[in-house]
């Protein structure tokens, strides 16, 4: 960074005499202005495109299939679509509120890019707290989603704006509890730091670690999503009660930017759970050059985020939405408890064995193969028991 | 005790339920999509696909009317406007006006059924958008024709002779009162 | 010292509304999530159809029957022509009666898996719902190359139906029903025994039997507050008393009895049941004639009659009175939804925003059916 500004400098295309400061105040907000456009962003349109060729498929349908190969470029033309669109304001509204609110939630949605731990070289800034970085930050959706409920002055984008307070509060404490057994076994805050702690075979991720760890993984994914308001928490936009919740007076671009933010969330929600879980971009040490680790990592880590991202869409797929009170009670009576016991153990865990237990490790993993094994006989049967396909329709 | 024995039993359901949905929903990734990608990735015309008691838009084979105004009649709507002079002399039937109105038609098929040459029936077309309600009048005579008149024996022209048998195939399946049919021991 | 300042909330539920199957609309007074109460305000869909019967004649109103509930028709189809038929005695043919029992069954399957499969999407689940769809495709596609429609049907003539079964149709509608009863395993396993939908339905709406009773709630509705009527069983029309079937009625497995989940799994185990009567009919179909001899010029004698089928949403009544006309002199349809209308203000009291949802799709309210 401070190498770039300096070349900038002497490069003098900023003067001679330019002041340092304004000048790395200008390449910090290049830079990230391109990150956002270049990456954040297109990143989020195609997680919508993906979003809906894995719903279709679940649901026995194609998906969009027309613009550009296999509908790729769907995202594009809704992205053009959007911004074509009349930008309208309620009369009623608070005008200021209203058209502020869908940047705070694009805010929340970028602010955490800057502690992406992509590769091992590959991050913005290490923040040694980058974990609670990360999720105070993407608390700040509830700001944004809150203003539109209140400032459209529509009563389902109210009851939309409220939920999705009561939802985020209290779902980051089961989040933030659920970081903790990580952080008593790193003993670090930073992600690069969290990272490192783990290593690229599946035994040595702290989701094979130990089985509070295993249960802390689970309760952050869900709370997760909770906070993500996906579905089966997707409560502030649930369109058959709310029509569309907060959004239902947003057009146009404003209305494109809470979905932006959503799908974009979905990495977010990924990244988290690959860094403190998953062994984040960690990858067996096969050549000595630096640029080559690099991109192995960077692939490695978004492997890991994007298959947790497929799942999330698969969830989508699959689970009916919970009612508020549910909601709240999966919440404080099944998730806080828990996630303190669980706490509990893995200090007690970590007072017994300071450098963690190789062979449980392995037990764990072992058992995580025994699962996905089930499940695939599972999958296998379901596919047995209707086999025999139908179609009327030549033209299917 | 029962208490937290439900606690756990709702934890123990609710995880064994979504893991048996997520089996159903994962075997859907590999099995075809069932969506017909009409109208334009479909291997052929979906028209074409249809069975032959499809209730599309109406038509009507003038060659083989009879000017009965059966079809007037049954319409429950009167979508259907038919005037056919009788010559007092000759007694030959003229029609000089068979307008259907495909706006206003409800596609029941009351109107194919009596007719006693299938002249009017419903095609497997389906696809009426126009820019406005006057094109959706049909208006099938252009000028005044003489009315078909039934022969004694089978049809011997050769022009009228496929037009009927086509007429007379619509008109088969229909159900006859209290007549029996070759389909109906299947 | 400021006291804080709290009202009820005054909430237009509809008519535009995504989940109000249709053009429903409910004045919900709210306290935050909770209602006060939900009144149901009808007639955004009315289009007097019983009006138009005494201009149309006796023939030409059958397609108009199709309108009264397009989601099965067949069984308003069937009303009609059973009501002209009983008004002038008129004897239907076996197998025309095989065939409207077979026609009436599929689209008991077919209505019924829009509405297990709308459930399922108010709930907030997308996918049941096109899992649903989907057979309902199939039986579409049958009904399509019975009868020439997918909606409205007009299958039904006064003396019998207007087509007979197409060559190779009854081979096709037993692959159906092969395919179907798998199939509905896997449904159940994706969303009826899903631990958040249960939670969603269970204890929600909960109807007495004596309140089913005095709301007169029709189908499965009241089957599912554990009163076992069906009018195929207690009052046989057609030729229903050959067949062998059972008459599911709510259990309170999940809950108390006659909450939602029992609403839902009475359609769901009645969709096994109409598959079973599919089954024989299909196989033990006579042969004959379909449609009996009916003058086209149709004047039943002066009198009235009323006659009562179990259609997908339970007891309708077809009520004709006839002057000796062609034309009818007043007819009368009373149906399940409409009565189901009027129970929801009693269940909304206290309940979350979210279950007035859960209620509306549970009682399977069908809008055209209660304005007619």
């Amino acid at each position: 960074m401070q190498t770039l500004v300096q070349y900038l400098i002497s490069s003098g295309i900023f003067g001679r005499h330019a002041p340092y400061e304004l000048v790395a105040a200008i390449t910090v907000i290049v830079m990230s202005a391109a990150v956002f456009l270049g990456v954040a962003f297109p990143f989020a349109g195609m997680v919508s495109w993906v979003e809906r060729r894995v719903w279709a498929r679940i649901q026995s349908r194609v998906g969009p299939n027309r613009v550009g190969p296999n509908g790729f470029l769907q995202w594009l033309a809704d992205g053009v679509k959007h911004v074509c669109k009349e930008d309208i304001v309620p009369d009623e509204a608070d005008p200021t509120l209203f058209k502020l609110a869908p940047y705070l939630v694009v805010l929340a949605f970028v602010l955490p890019w800057a502690v992406m731990p992509f590769s091992s070289s590959l991050i913005l800034a290490d923040l040694n707290v980058g974990i609670l970085y990360m999720t105070a930050v993407t608390a700040l959706t509830v700001v944004g989603v809150l203003m539109a409920g209140w400032s459209s002055n529509d009563k389902w984008s109210l009851i939309g704006g409220i939920r999705s307070a009561a939802q985020i509060v209290s779902y980051e404490i089961p989040a933030g509890l659920s970081i903790f057994p990580v952080v008593l076994m790193t003993g670090t805050l930073s992600m690069q730091g969290i990272i490192r702690a783990q290593g690229w075979a599946p035994q040595h991720w702290f989701l094979f670690a130990n089985p509070f760890t295993m249960i802390a993984a689970i309760i952050l994914f869900i709370s997760a999503l909770a906070e993500g308001n996906r579905t089966p928490f997707d409560l502030p936009e649930a369109e058959s009660e709310l029509v569309a919740g907060f959004a239902t007076e947003y057009s146009g671009m404003r209305y494109l930017f809470f979905f932006m933010a959503e799908w974009g969330n979905l990495f977010i929600i990924g990244a988290i759970i690959t860094t403190l879980f998953l062994g984040g971009w960690q990858f067996p040490h096969v050549t000595r050059n630096v640029v080559v680790m690099n991109v192995l990592q960077l692939i490695t880590f978004n492997v890991k985020v994007l298959f947790l991202v497929f799942v999330s869409m698969w969830i989508r797929g699959t689970l009916p939405r919970v009612r508020i009170d549910q909601l709240m009670s999966l919440c404080w009576k099944y998730f806080v408890p828990i996630s303190f016991l669980d706490m509990v153990g893995t200090a007690i865990w970590v007072a017994i064995w300071p450098n963690g237990n190789e062979w449980s490790g392995y037990v764990m993993f072992a058992a995580g193969i025994v699962v996905g094994v089930i499940f695939v006989q599972r999958v296998i049967y379901y596919l047995r028991r209707s086999r025999m396909e139908l179609y009327f329709r030549p033209t299917i | 005790m029962t208490a937290i024995g439900s606690y756990f039993r709702n934890i123990k359901d609710a995880v064994t339920t979504i893991f048996e949905g997520m089996a159903v929903t994962a075997s859907h990734f590999v099995r075809r999509p069932y969506t017909v990608q009409y109208p334009d990735r479909t291997p052929m015309r979906v028209q074409d696909t249809l069975p032959i008691r499809y209730r599309g838009i109406l038509e009507v084979d003038l060659e083989i009317c009879t000017g009965c105004l059966a079809c007037e009649r049954a319409c429950p709507i009167d979508c259907i406007v038919m005037v056919a002079e009788k010559d007092p002399a000759t007694r030959a039937i003229t029609i000089s006006q068979f307008d259907i109105d495909i706006a206003k038609c409800m596609f029941c098929g009351l109107c194919s059924e009596p007719c006693p040459t299938g002249s009017i029936h419903h095609t497997t077309e389906f696809e009426g958008a126009d820019f406005s309600l006057e094109s959706l009048i049909k208006r099938f005579v252009k000028e005044p024709i003489p009315a078909y008149k039934a022969k004694k024996g089978p049809e011997t022209d050769p022009r009228i002779a496929p037009i009927l048998d086509r007429g007379m195939h619509f008109l088969d399946e229909w159900a006859q009162p209290g007549g029996e049919k070759s389909g109906s021991t299947t | 010292m400021n006291t804080l300042h709290t009202e009820e909330m005054t909430l237009n539920m509809g008519p535009q509304h995504p989940s109000t199957h249709g053009v429903l609309r409910f004045v919900v007074r709210a306290d935050g999530e909770i209602m006060r109460e939900a009144v149901p305000d009808v007639g955004y869909l009315h289009r007097s159809i019983e009006k138009i019967a005494e201009k149309v004649g006796y023939h030409g109103f059958m397609p108009y029957t199709d309108r009264v509930d397009y989601v099965c028709a067949m069984f308003t189809n069937q009303g009609w022509a059973s009501a002209c038929e009983k008004l002038a005695g008129i004897e239907v043919p076996k197998r025309g009666e095989y065939c409207r029992v077979i026609a009436a069954e599929f689209n008991r399957l077919a209505s019924h898996l829009l509405s297990v499969g709308t459930m399922a999407m108010d709930i907030g689940a997308m996918t049941p719902f096109t899992h649903a769809l989907r057979e309902r495709e199939m039986i579409n596609d049958l009904i399509e190359e019975l009868c020439g429609a997918r909606l409205t049907f007009n299958y039904m003539r006064i003396g019998g139906v207007a087509f007979d079964l197409p060559p190779g149709w009854r081979e096709k509608a037993l692959a159906y029903l092969d395919h179907f009863e798998p199939i509905f395993d896997e449904y159940n396993a994706l969303i009826s025994y899903n631990k958040i939908y249960i939670e969603r339905l269970a204890n929600v709406g909960v109807i007495s039997a004596a309140d089913a009773i005095n709301y007169n709630l029709v189908g499965p509705n009241l089957r599912a507050c554990g009163i076992k009527w069906d009018i195929r069983k207690d009052v046989p029309y057609s030729v229903y008393r050959d067949f062998d079937f059972d008459v599911p009625v709510g259990e309170g497995r999940w809950g108390k009895l006659g909450d939602a989940m029992d609403r839902y799994m009475v359609r769901i185990r009645e969709l096994a049941e109409s598959a079973r009567i599919l089954r024989q009919a299909l196989t033990r179909i006579p042969s004959g004639p379909v449609l009996a001899k009916v003058p086209r010029n149709f004047k039943p004698p002066a009198g009235e009659c009323q006659v009562r089928i179990e259609s997908a949403r339970g007891d309708m009544g077809w009520y004709v009175v006839s002057d000796g006309t062609a034309y009818p002199w007043r007819v009368h349809v009373r149906t399940g939804s409409f009565a189901a209308m009027g129970i929801m203000q009693k269940l909304s009291r206290g309940l979350m925003i979210a279950d007035l949802v859960t209620i509306i799709a549970s009682l399977d309210v069908i809008a055209p059916e209660i304005d007619r």
